[in-house]
């Protein structure tokens, strides 16, 4: 082997002397390798962004709400007997053994609670009851269509609701650190308050001057871990919620993406200025908008259509202790029916309630709560009752196929890649071939002198070598360019990665190496006699 | 032990259909300190034994014993190797590389010497061997920044970098006018006499062969002449005496 140094000053003289050809050659490397990145950005950008939705599909995301709609009175089984049937049937952790056998309605599996189940002391003390032939009991006065509706403020209604109705709001921030504390293989855990609400920039001018620019959206009191929760967000400006920010119930505000849009525009960078909410003040801290190419921001969704505040800034405003939701991520995935189970008994012993009383609240994992979303309530019920089997399969199944599709997609952009890398080594060989005719005096010369085989092979290896990967380091560039571009225009996920680089430079080097293999045998090869002699 | 020793050395080449012989068993021993003339006209096989001298062919049949080792067998990279260790080039055209320095164009050799000396090293003897031919003002001068003379006194700097036992020159004056020739020879003389290096030079013109202190003659691939060259002190003397005047 030649001295490294001069080897390389000699790749650059020879690359030097063909510039027109050598860019040229480097261009082919440079869009074969462009492309070779650029599709395994997008592919792995695509993965990433399966993976992302389900994940927010959440495997692993167990909500707790306040409340339980699930129960219900069936039609038709008041009186005495059924009442005694029910007491016995009653299961309060909606456990679907055992349930709906003997109803008519319902062949599969059913979860429901069945007021008529409640001891009668109970019923006659809380509950207002309706003539039998109703057909309904009634378990709520809001439920009642003959009672005057004079909605209770909000505070009257949190708290006021018994266990096993509706609106019942039990949950407290203390179940929350309850829950953080004593189960274990639990991840994240955040209390929720939702509201709608009326945001608006502060009112500009003289005192009467109309207000700002205005947005009803989707209030949420919150904590600083969601954004761990909600694997899919980033944020386009600012941070989250801080812990101290809770503390402090401080006047904060993460807008959505959406709502940040609707306010002060879409290139705008609102950290810092001032949203107006119940007459009150916040500051902007962030914005958060989506990860995945595949969920975008838009009205109504909840996630970006949505404004963050400390919860305990919404307590203090609207003057609340109770929360609407708890979230919880655990550890890992398959640990959610077992933690779901103990969450129901905590919660249970914390608020007290007996055996034969419903839960004051639901409790879901997010997968429930998605295969179930849109189904007519009956149905969903039987999704939810046999739900145990169905969510890890139909996850599964998903992620399967979407992986799929996506590989398929990669591997089409591979075999383009591969392809335009193919043209670019032709290229770099073409200029090896130039480059061995032109020198054919000059390699003469060398093995005259004592040239090994190896050593003039080596020197037009390295020359290929160090084109390609000059070409390959522009590729990686152009690549990274690409890639970029399309996500900002076309909204895809791209994904480039530190080792993608190496990857791709890698591949430039070892297509120099293949390219310049024959050029560099035939060089090596060459009688020194016959090439000192040609001109 | 001589040098060089030729022992029925023939070579033959396919051209076509024919064989051609340029050489049919040339038996030949050259000492140490011989500067040894080889003339012949064209066709005669004086390349061919050139090319066989200097390691870069192989005989068709005969042996080759160089420095008392045989290598007439040697693979190719063994040539090479003893092509880098034991022969210093010099050709018609000098052969020197373009774009590239006087002292790179004699580091070259170094290059492919094994183990590779560090590159300080290697550019002290190339300077060395340059300011030896009296270049040592030149040695930053590209090969077209040079005359003739001064080209060809790089090429022989750069046969002699590597401190081998013989110098091969292969019509090293075609190429250059008369004096430009003479001070070229006297160089080779000079060579000789200083540091005991032997010679061998292949030229078609009387005139150079005369500088020679053993003056071969070839023809059809057969020795045809073989004697010593009394003349060489004497023009050597005069010349000295003209130099010195």
């Amino acid at each position: 082997m030649l001295p490294a140094a001069h080897a390389f000053e000699l790749s650059f003289k020879a690359l030097r002397r063909n510039r027109m050809q050598t860019l040229l050659a480097m261009l082919g490397v440079t869009v074969g390798v462009g492309a070779l990145v650029t599709s395994i950005a997008l592919g792995n950008g695509a993965q990433d962004a399966i993976n992302d939705q389900l994940r927010a599909a959440g495997a692993n995301v167990i909500v707790i709400t306040a409340g339980n709609y699930q129960v219900q009175r069936p039609e038709g089984t008041e009186g005495a007997a059924g009442h005694e049937a029910s007491i016995r049937r009653f299961d309060p952790h909606l456990r679907p053994a055992g349930y709906g056998q003997d109803d008519q309605e319902m062949s599969l599996r059913n979860a429901m609670w069945r007021p008529s189940a409640f001891p009668p002391m109970w019923r006659d003390f809380d509950v207002p009851r309706q003539p039998a032939s109703s057909g309904f009991m009634r378990v709520h006065y809001e439920d009642d269509p003959n009672a005057v509706h004079d909605h209770p403020t909000a505070k009257e209604r949190l708290g006021d609701s018994m266990a096993g109705l509706g609106a019942a709001a039990t949950l407290t921030r203390e179940d929350a650190q309850a829950i953080r504390t004593q189960i274990p293989g639990i991840q994240f855990v955040t209390s929720g308050v939702h509201e709608n609400a009326r945001v608006s920039l502060p009112p500009t001018g003289a005192a009467n001057a109309p207000g700002g620019r205005q947005w009803f959206t989707r209030l949420h009191g919150t904590e600083s871990e969601l954004p761990e929760i909600r694997r899919g967000w980033t944020f386009t400006h600012g941070k989250f919620l801080t812990r101290k920010h809770v503390d402090d119930a401080a006047r904060v505000m993460v807008l959505g993406k959406w709502v940040a849009d609707r306010l002060f525009g879409p290139d705008v960078d609102p950290i810092g200025k001032t949203v107006m909410l119940w007459n009150q003040a916040f500051e902007v801290i962030g914005v958060v908008g989506s990860r995945s190419w595949a969920v975008q921001p838009a009205a109504g969704d909840d996630q970006f259509d949505a404004v963050y505040v400390p919860v305990t800034t919404v307590h203090e405003l609207l003057n609340l202790s109770k929360l609407n939701t708890i979230t919880v991520t655990t550890e890992s995935a398959g640990d959610t029916t077992r933690i779901a189970g103990e969450l129901v008994k905590l919660l249970r012993e914390r608020h007290g309630i007996t055996d034969t009383m419903p839960d004051d609240f639901t409790v879901k994992t997010q997968a429930q709560q998605l295969l179930g979303k849109g189904l007519p309530p009956d149905l969903a019920r039987v999704v939810a009752g046999n739900m145990q089997s169905v969510d890890t399969l139909t996850i599964e199944k998903l992620s399967d196929s979407l992986s799929r599709a996506n590989w398929t997609m990669l591997g089409l952009l591979a075999g383009v890649a591969a392809v335009s890398l193919l043209v670019g080594g032709i290229g770099v060989m073409n200029v090896l071939l130039l480059s061995v005719t032109q020198r054919t005096g000059e390699v003469g010369l060398r093995i005259a002198l004592g040239a090994r085989r190896s050593d003039v092979a080596t020197q037009f290896v390295l020359e290929a070598v160090l084109l390609s990967v000059v070409g390959g380091l522009l590729g990686a560039l152009l690549g990274i360019f690409a890639s970029t571009g399309l996500e900002r225009v076309f909204q895809w996920s791209a994904s480039v990665s530190p080792s993608l680089i190496v990857l791709a430079i890698a591949v430039a080097g070892l297509l120099g190496a293949a390219s310049g293999a024959y050029p560099a045998n035939r060089a090596s090869r060459l009688d020194p006699i016959q090439a000192l002699h040609h001109e | 032990m001589p040098v060089i020793a030729f022992q029925n050395l023939k070579k033959s080449y396919a051209l076509g259909e024919n064989t051609v012989h340029a050489l049919r068993g040339v038996s030949l021993e050259i000492e140490a300190g011989e500067f040894v003339t080889i003339i012949g006209p064209s066709g005669s096989g004086k390349s061919t034994m050139m090319h066989i001298l200097g390691c870069l062919d192989r005989p068709t049949e005969g042996r080759y014993f160089l420095n008392g080792k045989d290598v007439s067998n040697l693979s190719r990279d063994e040539l090479a190797e003893v092509r880098n260790k034991q022969i210093g080039f010099v050709f018609q055209g000098f052969n020197l590389l373009p774009r590239t320095t006087a002292t790179e164009n004699v580091e070259v050799p170094l290059l492919y010497c094994r183990p590779v000396k560090p590159a300080a090293q290697r550019r002290a003897a190339a300077i060395a061997a340059l300011k030896a031919m009296g270049l040592g003002d030149r040695t930053e001068h590209l090969p077209n920044q040079l005359s003739g003379g001064q080209q060809q006194r790089v090429a022989i700097a750069r046969a002699l970098v590597n401190e081998p036992t013989l110098i091969l020159a292969d019509e090293p004056t075609g190429n250059l006018d008369s004096t430009t020739s003479m001070e070229v020879m006297r160089t080779f003389q000079e060579l000789r006499e200083r540091r005991g290096i032997t010679i061998v030079l292949i030229t078609h013109d009387p005139e150079v062969a005369s500088y020679g202190s053993r003056i071969v003659a070839i023809r059809d691939g057969l020795i045809v002449s073989d004697k010593q060259n009394p003349d060489r002190n004497a023009v050597s003397e005069s010349q000295r005496a003209v130099a010195n005047a």
